[in-house]
């Protein structure tokens, strides 16, 4: 009796998995997602969230699965008297009301996305099989917008660019991580050599991966590539190159209690080589405080800084060691047009004392006259951030047939973000024009 | 490839870090933790102080209470200052800094906190009329043996929030794990709850049961009256059995032969605690297992925030 009734639930069982899985199969159809999906254990519910937009919800969503799972494993294997016993229990309780939580959450995200109430998210919660069947095969229940495809992304030439022994040259083959099992590529084949001297606008949309590309390029965050600084690899000789690259964060981190002189001497103890001495540390940072208008306020506390004297401090704590290429992530982010020029003048003087300058910025026509070169990046079909373009100002115009950057950087963004969605083209036609050029070289 | 020039080096760091932290102290209101001490010393000792190295209960209870504000004041020494300003050391990082250094020189500079938080505790408690214990043990001065346990029950518990404040990436997260922490504390003190098995077994992880024990063999628990029985003895004395009241008559015996004191130390000794047993070796393993703890913590911390580069941005 006892094991008849044990079968017939778990027949139940299995009727409700596969009726589940069925209207899983026929909802991720209409999301553009592969239905075999709906037949992977974790896997489904990650793609469910990718159906409704919850991307980082539904990977929490599966690690937390994944998490309970093996608690629960764990819970069954140890002995039912011990103490481990009730904290295993805790521990799958705990993880099982997160995961719930994350499942309300990507549910209400299906609501939005197929436009229906959400107080449908508490079918999904109570009868979640008859409610994936009625979203599944029913003809009303439509997706807004499916999930985008992700392609295979435009073929490039992968032209290594020549090293200079003055300036800096890039050639990044690959950047990748390795995104829930999955190897995801951030970067692919930027190629590109800045002469020392001159200030470059870095431009790119959302997720064009510039921030990732300037971390390569730093050797913060390695890729695949080869980066030289006056013919020196960077990867190679990192500890020692680290202080030649001055890299400005988008955001003030300073401690808001210090004195701006106090900031900027222990930067100057970090970043300066250790035979120097305390008089030309100290000769060293009365100097640069001076250079960028600081002196007048060297003993105020930071916290009572204006937003633009904050990032002069933040640029000056960088500069303090002299390096050769300095990159500046939105260095006018919150700064208003006087100020942000004002700034952006003083990296100009930087450029012309010999350094090589590069600035992301999202306000680039306002001061577009101080830049001498423009690279272009942008995300290809595969969603990977390739190069679009490097040149000067004015070539960059000709290339896209625009006459401002804003304009240039909406012809690249893809069409979900308001863009004209001709980046792919654009990467090609600038592979393209760099084998039409190493030819004729 | 380049010569490579030698930036300045791990102490030359610590330094710089101990001077910052000092500022910060001054300027961040980080001095608050010395008053807030007193606060806590203060209606702790007035509660439970007066019993407190008298009787077994009134030293369980009393000492349970310090051991509580010990762990309390360290938690809130640290559990928030390296996760507070995480982007900023990651910048740092990036730039040359030792995670070595700016743990070490958190752990000075906590050190130096603690050390005004026992001060404070100690001269708010004698203030109180605590009675401490007057037989030192492994220094010349009696107070000097409880004023290092009181620092380093207050260390440890620093060292561990710390750790948490170097492996979270946010304050708020920090003080959500911080209450879990505590409480486990408490719970798995060994002394104070009665538990078995695993359960026991997993106070010996805990800084509250090695302070506890610390605070208790200091104070000589094995030798002092247990009052219990005789204040349940007392609260039966009306029980009437057959119509007479046997529990007064026992009591009224206990009293009239002046063997009062004799019997509650008798109580005592049927009540003793093997880990509380006053030797000078059981204190230093107590304060061997504190050291550890804050040594690991530490270490722990380090490892944790050379990751930091991985943060996201």
């Amino acid at each position: 009796m006892q094991e008849t009734f044990s079968l017939v639930i778990i027949i139940v069982q299995l009727i409700f998995w596969a009726l589940y899985s069925a209207g899983l199969m026929a909802l991720f159809v209409k999301c553009g997602v592969k239905p075999l999906w709906a037949l992977v254990p974790l896997g489904r519910e990650y793609h469910l969230g990718l159906c409704a937009y919850k991307e980082n919800d539904a990977r929490t969503y599966a690690k937390l699965s994944i998490a309970a799972y093996l608690f629960n494993v764990a819970y069954l294997l140890v002995d039912h008297d011990t103490i481990w016993y009730d904290i295993l229990a805790i521990a799958y309780i705990t993880l099982r009301m997160a995961a719930v939580i994350y499942m309300v959450r990507i549910t209400i995200g299906l609501c939005e996305i197929f436009n229906r109430k959400k107080s449908w998210a508490w079918m999904w919660f109570f009868f979640k099989t008859i409610t994936v069947l009625i979203w599944g095969f029913g003809k009303t229940f439509v997706p807004s917008k499916k999930v985008p495809k992700i392609q295979k992304g435009v073929e490039t030439y992968g032209i290594n660019a020549d090293a200079t022994d003055d300036g800096l040259t890039v050639n990044i083959t690959s950047r990748t991580i390795i995104d829930l099992f999955k190897k995801k590529y951030l970067l692919k084949d930027i190629h590109l050599t800045i002469p020392k001297g001159h200030m470059v606008l870095l431009l790119g949309g959302s997720g064009a991966g510039k921030t990732t590309f300037l971390n390569a390029v730093t050797g913060y965050e390695k890729a695949d590539a080869e980066i030289l600084l006056d013919r020196h690899n960077i990867y190679e000789e990192y500890e020692n190159l680290k202080f030649d690259v001055g890299f400005v964060p988008q955001q003030d981190l300073m401690r808001s209690n210090d004195t701006v002189y106090l900031t900027l001497r222990d930067a100057a103890s970090l970043r300066l080589p250790s035979n120097v001495s305390f008089l030309k540390k100290r000769k060293r940072v009365n100097e640069v405080l001076e250079e960028f208008g600081l002196g007048a306020i060297r003993n105020s506390l930071v916290e009572k800084l204006s937003g633009g004297q904050r990032k002069r401090l933040s640029i000056a704590m960088e500069f303090i060691s002299d390096p050769s290429l300095f990159i500046l992530d939105e260095p006018d982010s919150g700064l208003d047009g006087v100020v942000a020029r004002g700034l952006f003048e003083k990296l100009r003087s930087i450029a012309d004392s010999g350094k090589i300058v590069i600035v992301i910025t999202h306000t680039p026509d306002r001061v577009i006259d101080l830049f001498d070169d423009v690279i272009v990046l942008a995300k290809d079909s595969s969603r990977c951030g390739r190069l679009a373009f490097y040149g000067s100002v004015n070539d960059s115009y000709q290339f896209f047939g625009k006459d401002s950057m804003e304009d240039i950087l909406l012809s690249i963004n893809q069409k979900e973000e308001g863009g004209e969605g001709l980046a792919d083209e654009f990467i090609g036609k600038y592979a393209q024009t760099q084998q039409a050029s190493r030819e004729v070289g | 490839m380049r010569k490579k020039i030698r930036r300045s080096g791990h102490i030359y760091q610590t330094f710089i870090y101990l001077g910052k932290l000092f500022r910060m102290f001054i300027f961040q209101n980080d001095w608050k933790v010395l008053p807030m001490a007193a606060i806590i010393a203060g209606l702790v000792s007035f509660v439970v102080g007066k019993n407190v190295f008298v009787n077994q209960e009134g030293t369980l209870t009393g000492t349970f209470a310090l051991t509580c504000v010990c762990i309390w004041n360290g938690f809130f020494n640290s559990i928030q200052v390296i996760c507070r300003e995480r982007p900023i050391v990651k910048r740092e990082h990036r730039s040359g800094l030792h995670i070595t250094s700016y743990i070490a020189a958190h752990m000075i500079y906590q050190a130096f906190l603690c050390i005004g938080q026992t001060v404070i505790t100690i001269g708010i408690c004698t203030l109180a009329d605590v009675s401490f214990p007057d037989k030192s043990m492994l220094f010349p001065f009696a107070l000097a043996d409880f004023g290092v346990t009181i620092f380093l029950i207050t260390y440890s518990a620093d060292m561990m929030a710390l750790m948490v404040s170097a492996v979270v990436h946010s304050t708020t997260t920090a003080m959500t794990i911080m209450p879990f922490l505590l409480i486990f504390q408490l719970v798995f003190s060994g002394g104070f709850f009665s538990l078995s098995g695993t359960a026991l077994q997993l106070t010996d992880i805990t800084i509250s049961k090695w302070g506890l024990t610390a605070l208790c063999i200091q104070g000589d628990y094995n030798s002092l009256p247990m009052v219990s029985l005789w204040n349940s003895m007392v609260k039966m004395k009306d029980v009437e059995v057959e119509g007479e009241k046997p529990v007064f008559e026992v009591l009224n015996y206990i009293e009239t032969t002046g063997r009062r004191d004799e019997i509650l130390a008798e109580s005592g000794r049927q009540n003793q605690n093997l880990a509380y047993e006053y030797s000078p070796f059981n204190l230093l393993k107590c304060w061997m297992f504190l050291i550890f703890f804050a040594l690991l913590y530490a270490v722990i911390a380090t490892v944790s925030l050379e990751s930091i580069d991985k943060d996201k941005r």
